[in-house]
C-alpha cells in the first residue's frame, strides 16, 4: 500500500475509533552508497526506508505509535495502539497539534536529485585513485565512499495542516590510512553538494594531509594551558552540549540554563545562532516537526542568553512562543526539541592570529568518546583528544592520547577569541553544528 | 514471515547476474518503550519495524539492497536492483531451500510485546520511586522500560531457510542529584534476553533505582579527579567495557580484514598479559547480547579470543571470512534490515583470575579505583581508545578513599591489555548498546575486578 492510500486508511480508522484530533507524520529516504577497497568497488548498498508515525489526543494526552508496514490492518492497529498509549500517560502538560494555513519561507538554495549509479561508481573509483596517488604512505584500508540520498517528509493533521517537503544530497567521504612501516595514522574528510561540481581532489588531499600531519605524534604533557579548538572539535563539543538550550530539558531540571534568559551566560564575544536555512545545510527546512514555520535566531547574543529553543508544548507550559524547533530524531520518535544548523558566529582574528594570542598551549583538532566522556546535565567533560602543540604562537608537533577536561557552562565564559571563518564539519544531517576556531583559557590537559 | 517458495523465487532473481552467494534477510520487530519523568508517565514509543534486504557476493565484492516493501513484487524488485548493481552475467547457481530449526536456548515466559502497559509500569514505577525516594538530594529521575520483540528470517543460496525470535527487556534509571548548586548523574540499566519475568526472577527493580540514585548522590559530593598517569583498579561487570573498547573492536573482522586493526596478522602471538583470557560468547542463556543464530544464519558460538595472553581467534562474518580465508564465527550482526551486517561482539568478557581484591588494592600506593564505568570508543587502526569513569575513588596506600568525578581513561589498546596485570574472580556481565557501522546492537561487557598497572587518567 502506498502512503496516500495508507493516509486515507488511517483517517478512516481514526474516525471509526472516535478519534477527532490526530496527526500523521511520514518520512522516507532513498539512498545509494558505494565504497572502495584496493582500487575496486567493495560494497554497494541501496535502500528504501520509511515509515509513518501516528499521534492522537485522547483525554488530553498525546499518544504515539509508528510503523513501517503500510497496510489496511496495520492502519487500524496503529490508531488503536496510539490511543491505548495515550490512556497510559500521566503527564499533565497541555498538548497541541499544529494549525493549518500558516505561511512558510521558501528555501534559499536547491538540493540535487539522486545521482545515477554510474556517476556514483565513477566518482568512488576516481576518489580511490586520487587517494593512492596522494602520498606514498597511503595504505590499504583507505577508502572512498560516495552516497547519494533523497529524503522526504510529510505532515497531515486534523487541524488542516498538510505539508510536504523533499531534499537530497550527495556526499563524498575520503578516509585515509597512512603507514610508514611502523605506525598507522587515519583521518577523513567529507564534502557535500552536487557530485557534478564537487571538488573531489581537494577533499582527498585534505584527508591525506590530516592523517599525515598526525604521524609521529607524541603524548601531550599534563598541565593547564590555553586550548584552541578547531572548528571540527568545537562543532562536536557544541553538538554534545546543544541540549542545554532545549527549553524542555531546562524545565525538567536537566540543564543549568533555567531562569537565565536575558542574563549573561557566556563571554561577551560569544554569539550562538540557530539557522534552518544555513548556506551549507543539506536539508534546509521551512517547517518544523509540528508544522511551525522555521526562522533564524540568536540563542546567545554577545554573551547574553536571548532565547532557549521551544516547541508548542514547552512554550505553552512556560508562557512563551514556540521558536519552531520541534524535531524528531527519526520518524518514530516523539516530538522533541532540536536546533537546525547551530553555529558560533565568527570573531575577528585569523586562525594565525588566534594561535599567536594563545602563545603556548595546545590546538585540538579532534575529540573522541563524546557520548561517554561528556555529561550534558552537569556540563562536565573529560575527552580523548588529538592535535598539535602551540609554541610561541605557531602550531608545532603533533600530540595524541591526551584528555582535555572542563565544564561546558564554564567554557562558555572562558572563550577569549574566535577566528573569522565558520566551518561546517562532521557528518551532515537535519541537525548540524558549525564553528570557527575557538580559544579557551583555563582547561586541564592530561597526558604524560 | 515470508514463505519458502517466495524466498526461492526472490533469491533466484537475485543470482540472475552471476552472484556466487545470495541472502534474503527479513525482519518484523515490535519495539516498545515507556518513559517516566517528573514522577509521571511522560511518553511512550511504540514502533513496528518491518522490511527486508537482499545481499549478494561475487568474489570479494558485496552488494546490498533493502526495502520496506515485503510483498513478493517488492522483494523481486529489490532483488533485481541488487542483481543489476552487481553487473552483467548469468545465473550460475540454482536455489533450493531447506528449512532448518535451531533450538531456542533463551526461553521467554512472559512475552512483553503482548503484555499490557500496566504490567510493565509496575516494574518501572518500583524502580523509579526507589530512586526518587533514596535521598532529598535527588532532583530528577528519568526512567525507561524497553522491550523488543525481534523476528528475523534468513534464506541463503546455500539452501538455508531459518528463523529466530529475539526478545529483550530492559529497565534504565538515570537519577540526577544536586549538591551546592552542582548536579551529577547516576545510571543503572539491567536488561536480559528474557521476557517480563526478568524483573521478578533475576533483577529487583527497586535495587536498580537505588543503585542509580546512590551513584548520583555519591558523585554530587565528589571533587574532581586529578590528572596524570597512574595505576587503576577497574570494577567488575560494566568495567569490562575496557576490553570491549581497547581490544574487542580491534578483533572484529571489519577492521582486521582490511589491515586497519593493530591486531591484524597477530594470530597465535602473545598480544596481552598472560593473566588475560578474553571470551566472546553468544550462547549464554538469557544474556543481553545472546543470539541463537547470527544475522547471517550462522549459529552463535563461544569464541575464546585471547587465551592467557595469546590471540586465538578474531570475530568474523561471512563476507570478511572470504577475504581472510577463515571461517565465520557466528558474530555477524545488524541493527535492522536497513544496515549491512558485519562482525560484531555478543557477550564479551575477561575470564576470572586468581588475584584477590585485597591484593589488588594492596598493590596500589596511589591510584584510581574506577568502580563504575560509562561508555567509550576506539579507533581500531591506531588502537587509541577512551572511556568514561562514572564512579571513581582515589586509592592511597591500599585504601579506597574519597570519591572523585569527571575522570576518563585513554590509551592504546595493545598497550593497555599488556598492562592488565592482576585479575580477580568476581566476574559479572553488564548490558549496553554498542554502535558501529552496522548500527546499534545489544551487547554485554564483563570482567572481574582487574588492575591496569599504568594508564592516563584524564581529570583536572
Amino acid at each position: 500500500m502506498d502512503y496516500n492510500s495508507f493516509k486515507n486508511a488511517v483517517a478512516a480508522a481514526a474516525k471509526a475509533q472516535g478519534i477527532a484530533d490526530y496527526e500523521l507524520y511520514y518520512e522516507a529516504s532513498e539512498d545509494c552508497s558505494i565504497s572502495t577497497f584496493r582500487h575496486e568497488i567493495n560494497q554497494f548498498s541501496s535502500s528504501l526506508d520509511g515509515g509513518v508515525c501516528f499521534r492522537c489526543i485522547v483525554d488530553g494526552k498525546m499518544g504515539y505509535a509508528s510503523t513501517e508496514a503500510l497496510g489496511e490492518a496495520e492502519a487500524v492497529s496503529l490508531v488503536s495502539r496510539a490511543a491505548d498509549n495515550a490512556r497510559t500517560l500521566e503527564s499533565e502538560d497541555q498538548v497541541f497539534l499544529g494549525q493549518g494555513g500558516q505561511t512558510y519561507a521558501s528555501c534559499p538554495h536547491t538540493c540535487p536529485e539522486m545521482a545515477p549509479t554510474d556517476l556514483i561508481r565513477k566518482v568512488a573509483l576516481e576518489g580511490d585513485a586520487l587517494l593512492y596517488a596522494a602520498d606514498p604512505m597511503v595504505a590499504d584500508g583507505s577508502e572512498a565512499q560516495v552516497v547519494s540520498q533523497k529524503m522526504s517528509v510529510a505532515i497531515m493533521n486534523s487541524n488542516g495542516l498538510d505539508l510536504s517537503y523533499e531534499s537530497g544530497s550527495h556526499i563524498f567521504i575520503a578516509s585515509s590510512v597512512l603507514y610508514d612501516g611502523t605506525e598507522l595514522s587515519t583521518d577523513y574528510s567529507i564534502a557535500c553538494g552536487d557530485l557534478n561540481t564537487m571538488d573531489i581532489a581537494a577533499t582527498v588531499a585534505k584527508s591525506v594531509a590530516k592523517a599525515k600531519a598526525k604521524m609521529g605524534a607524541d603524548v601531550a604533557p599534563t598541565g593547564a594551558y590555553p586550548v584552541v579548538f578547531s572548528p571540527e572539535a568545537m562543532g562536536s563539543l557544541l553538538s554534545t552540549f546543544s541540549g542545554v538550550f532545549n527549553a524542555e530539558r531546562v524545565r525538567r531540571g536537566l540543564s543549568r540554563m533555567g531562569g537565565k534568559e536575558g542574563q549573561v551566560v557566556a563571554s561577551p564575544m560569544v554569539t550562538l545562532v540557530d539557522d534552518p536555512f544555513y548556506k551549507d545545510s543539506i536539508m534546509p527546512l521551512p517547517f518544523d516537526a509540528e508544522g511551525t514555520p522555521t526562522y533564524k535566531k540568536n540563542v546567545i547574543e554577545n554573551g547574553v542568553l536571548k532565547t532557549l529553543l521551544y516547541d508548542l508544548k514547552t512554550a505553552a507550559a512556560v508562557g512563551k512562543k514556540t521558536t519552531g524547533n520541534a524535531a524528531k530524531h527519526n520518524y518514530a520518535a516523539p516530538v522533541g526539541i532540536m536546533p537546525f544548523t547551530m553555529y558560533l558566529a565568527p570573531g575577528e582574528l585569523t586562525e594565525e592570529e588566534l594561535l599567536q594570542k594563545a602563545g603556548n598551549g595546545v590546538y585540538i583538532t579532534s575529540l573522541g568518546g563524546l557520548h561517554a566522556g561528556a555529561n550534558p546535565i552537569s556540563g562536565d567533560f573529560s575527552l580523548q583528544s588529538s592535535g598539535f602543540m602551540i609554541e610561541n604562537g605557531v602550531k608545532t608537533k603533533a600530540v595524541k592520547s591526551f584528555t582535555v577536561a572542563g565544564n561546558w557552562y564554564n567554557l562558555l565564559q572562558q572563550i577569549t577569541a574566535l577566528s573569522d571563518e565558520v566551518k561546517l564539519p562532521g557528518f551532515p544531517g537535519k541537525t548540524a553544528f558549525a564553528s570557527p576556531a575557538v580559544l579557551v583559557e583555563g582547561l586541564t590537559v592530561a597526558g604524560k | 514471515m515470508i514463505a519458502k517458495d517466495i524466498c526461492e523465487r526472490v533469491l533466484q532473481e537475485a543470482v540472475s547476474t552471476g552472484a556466487d552467494y545470495a541472502e534474503l534477510f527479513a525482519e518484523n520487530t515490535v519495539q516498545h518503550s515507556i518513559n517516566m519523568l517528573d514522577k509521571k508517565v511522560d511518553s511512550i514509543n511504540d514502533a513496528v519495524i518491518a522490511g527486508a534486504s537482499i545481499r549478494l557476493y561475487k568474489g570479494l565484492r558485496s552488494v546490498m539492497a533493502s526495502t520496506v516493501d515485503t510483498s513478493e513484487a517488492g522483494l523481486l524488485r529489490c532483488a533485481r536492483k541488487a542483481a543489476d548493481a552487481l553487473g552483467e552475467g548469468t545465473a550460475e547457481i540454482a536455489i533450493s531451500l531447506r528449512e532448518r530449526l535451531y533450538g531456542d536456548i533463551h526461553p521467554v515466559r512472559i512475552v512483553p510485546s503482548t503484555a499490557p502497559n500496566s504490567e510493565k509500569l509496575v516494574f518501572l514505577k518500583d524502580a523509579y520511586f526507589a530512586a526518587q525516594e533514596y535521598s532529598d538530594a535527588i532532583r530528577q529521575v528519568n526512567g525507561t522500560f524497553l522491550d523488543v520483540d525481534h523476528r528475523i528470517l534468513i534464506a541463503t543460496s546455500e539452501g538455508l531457510y531459518a528463523q529466530d525470535r529475539q526478545i529483550r527487556t530492559r529497565l534504565t534509571i538515570q537519577a540526577v542529584a544536586e549538591h551546592n548548586g552542582e548536579t551529577q548523574t547516576g545510571t543503572c540499566g539491567p536488561g536480559r534476553r528474557m521476557g517480563l519475568e526478568v524483573f521478578t526472577d533475576v533483577v529487583d527493580p527497586k535495587e536498580t533505582g537505588i543503585e542509580a540514585a546512590r551513584q548520583a548522590v555519591t558523585m554530587s559530593k565528589a571533587g574532581y579527579c586529578p590528572a596524570g598517569v597512574m595505576p587503576v583498579a577497574i570494577g567488575n561487570a560494566f568495567g569490562g567495557v575496557i576490553f570491549h573498547e581497547a581490544c574487542g573492536h580491534s578483533l572484529e573482522a571489519s577492521s582486521v580484514a582490511y589491515g586497519t586493526s593493530e591486531f591484524t596478522g597477530k594470530l597465535g602471538q602473545q598480544i596481552a598479559n598472560p593473566k588475560v583470557t578474553a571470551i566472546d560468547d553468544g550462547t549464554i542463556p538469557g544474556a543481553w547480547g545472546s543470539i541463537n543464530i547470527d544475522d547471517e544464519g550462522t549459529p552463535a558460538r563461544k569464541n575464546v579470543l585471547i587465551e592467557k595472553g595469546v590471540l586465538k581467534t578474531y570475530m568474523i562474518d561471512k563476507f570478511n571470512a572470504r577475504r581472510m580465508g577463515l571461517p565465520a564465527t557466528g558474530n555477524s550482526r545488524r541493527q535492522s534490515y536497513a544496515y549491512t551486517p558485519t562482525s560484531r561482539m555478543t557477550n564479551t568478557y575477561i575470564a576470572t583470575g586468581t588475584d584477590t581484591e585485597e591484593e589488588i588494592f594492596g598493590s596500589m600506593e596511589f591510584g584510581l579505583y574506577a568502580k563504575a564505568m560509562g561508555g567509550g570508543s576506539v579507533n581500531p587502526a591506531t588502537g587509541e581508545f577512551n572511556f568514561a569513569v562514572n564512579e571513581g575513588y582515589l586509592v592511597r596506600n591500599g585504601k579506597i578513599c574519597e570519591p572523585v568525578r569527571g575522570a576518563s581513561l585513554v590509551g592504546k589498546g595493545s598497550d593497555v591489555i599488556r598492562n592488565i596485570d592482576m585479575v580477580s574472580s568476581n566476574l559479572e556481565l553488564a548490558q549496553g548498546m554498542c554502535g558501529s557501522s552496522s548500527g546499534s546492537i545489544p551487547t554485554s561487557v564483563g570482567e572481574p575486578l582487574i588492575r591496569v598497572s599504568s594508564i592516563t587518567v584524564g581529570g583536572r
